[in-house]
């Protein structure tokens, strides 16, 4: 051992410098967009399409510093980021026990599934009319719009995860005299959270969507709101702005619940 | 009856034992056992073999308390049992390891499920994973362990408990031929050192032949008992008996039992 590594230390390691995967893929990425938006740029800038339409990167940005320095639109983004999260989080309080319990217990399921598999599949968009009648258009429409839509997506991936327990676990677990509570918290409980994760990440998606088009329909603040606003008034990067905002949420909301992922399936293979 | 109860004070005993249940699909009442009358004594280590539908994996069902008999009883030191009981752990087929959890966690589970989860028992716990051979191997999760090992765990969470029974269902069956050989012998170690009544439940003749004081044989539908062979092989056994004679005596002898038992049902299962 000793030998080697003095050996190693004296000479120069001619292999060539290899990189991982993640920084190879994570390159890839980078230059794939900037690439886009270099085109994007180009095809604006030569009018090869009306600029009206796609606007440019580079008025995008420009927006976007005029945009971000005025209170206004900060108070768009404080809007829409207060509906989306007291919607989400309704959403997460009443559907994550909902969900587990329908899953747990048979009667339950069979009081509540007929509902919940319906409304599923309804586009809650289409209930706008009667949500804006019944709580105006001012925030609380938005956030009955956010939580409906993902409220359902939590439901079922909470239902599904208990309905998929283990049963060897669970004939363990009675083997060893545990209780229905030993079992739930020991054995249901952790194996919903990949479940309950999946479907918090779809309830998200739909969750900012709905916040969009709640506030398009009618409003009278926040991203959806004001995006509406520019592309009437032609502003096309203004819009592009909200576009991006939104995206990014998106994004970054995402990134988060992986990192909770993580946290809890640190036991599971690579 | 009233005289040998008043000799032996069994460990565990079967008396006129029935199991019916009925089948969920047909809705037809199913006799699993018929008239089990057994005794098994204080630190025996018993396999139970028999043909598929014979009812020994339900006969240790009622055993650890999952089914309740439909007549008769068992008596484990003297107590009717009802259910599952601190007194009893099992070994699954199926290693049945909760996956988010370590080794030391996993082993940990049955005493933590009762209750009983001190510092004490942790120690115990450790000394048992040192003495199923996965010492060192506390924080690993069962994915990252071979079957062999799972299976291990397995008996390590059943062992830390302290039952005065140990069932053990088939544990080596989804193992391959050479680990399996390996764990017979790695669990008559382990026996002789916690000298647990153990009632072990297999298919393979050998392997019944190899690790138990008596093998019970069972004949199927109504799963009842045919015969109670005592292994007469000194121990420590070594691997090695499985080509001697003797032992091969044994192994003919059950084989026979079996086929006849099996003739009978013709070859439907």
């Amino acid at each position: 051992m000793k030998k080697e590594d003095a050996i190693s230390i004296g000479k120069i390691n001619h292999k060539p410098r290899k990189i991982s995967k993640n920084q190879r893929n994570f390159i890839i990425s980078t230059v794939s967009v900037i690439t886009f938006l270099v085109i994007w740029e180009l095809v604006s800038y030569y009018k090869v399409i009306n600029p009206l339409f796609i606007s440019s990167p580079l008025s995008i940005v420009e927006a976007a510093a005029t945009l971000f320095v005025d209170p206004a639109y900060w108070n768009h983004i404080g809007v829409s980021a207060y509906e989306f999260t007291f919607g989400f989080l309704l959403a997460l309080m009443i559907g994550i026990p909902i969900g587990i319990f329908a899953g747990w217990n048979q009667i339950f399921n069979a009081v509540i599934n007929p509902f919940v598999s319906a409304l599923y599949v309804t586009p809650k968009v289409a209930l706008l009319p009667i949500i804006i009648i019944a709580f105006g258009i001012g925030i609380t429409s938005k956030i009955v719009v956010v939580f409906l839509m993902a409220f359902f997506p939590i439901v079922m991936s909470a239902q599904k995860a208990m309905s998929t327990l283990d049963q060897n676990l669970i004939k363990a677990a009675r083997s060893f005299t545990a209780t229905e509570f030993q079992i739930f918290r020991t054995i249901a409980l952790p194996s919903t959270v990949p479940f309950l994760l999946n479907g918090i990440r779809l309830g998200l998606g739909q969750g900012l969507i709905a916040i969009v088009v709640g506030e398009m329909y009618a409003s009278t603040a926040g991203i959806g709101y004001h995006l509406t606003h520019a592309g009437q008034n032609l502003k096309t990067a203004e819009m592009f702005v909200g576009v991006a905002v939104i995206a990014i949420s998106g994004v970054l909301l995402t990134g988060i619940i992986g990192l909770i992922e993580k946290r809890f399936s640190s036991w599971k293979p690579e | 009856m009233a005289e040998s109860a008043v000799q032996t004070n069994p460990k565990l005993r079967s008396q006129f034992l029935d199991v019916t249940y009925v089948n969920n699909k047909t809705g037809h009442e199913v006799v699993a056992l018929k008239n089990i009358n057994l005794t098994i004594e204080e630190g025996e280590f018993i396999c139970i073999v028999g043909p598929s539908g014979c009812g020994k994996t339900t006969f240790l069902n009622t055993v650890i308390g999952f089914i309740k008999p439909s007549n008769g009883s068992i008596l484990l030191d003297n107590k009717k049992i009802e259910g599952p009981g601190r007194d009893r752990s099992m070994v699954f087929q199926s290693p049945s390891l909760l996956p988010w959890r370590n080794v030391l966690e996993n082993v940990m589970y049955g005493v933590e499920l009762q209750k009983r989860a001190t510092p004490e028992i942790k120690k115990l716990a450790v000394d048992y994973i040192e003495m199923v051979g996965l010492k060192g191997f506390e924080k690993h999760y069962p994915h990252e362990l071979s079957g062999g090992m799972q299976q291990r765990v397995n008996l390590a969470r059943a062992l830390t408990v302290d039952p005065s029974l140990l069932l053990l269902d088939e544990p080596f069956s989804a193992l391959d031929a050479q680990t399996r050989e390996f764990m017979q012998q790695e669990l008559l170690r382990i026996w002789s050192e916690t000298k647990k009544t153990s009632i072990f439940i297999t298919h393979q003749i050998d392997e019944a032949v190899y690790l138990a004081d008596r093998v019970f044989v069972f004949g199927a539908r109504p799963g009842h008992l045919v015969d109670d062979i005592k292994i007469e092989i000194d121990r420590p056994r070594d691997l090695k008996i499985k080509r001697d004679p003797h032992f091969l005596k044994y192994v003919d002898h059950i084989w026979g039992l079996i086929e006849n038992e099996s003739s009978k049902q013709g070859f439907d299962s």
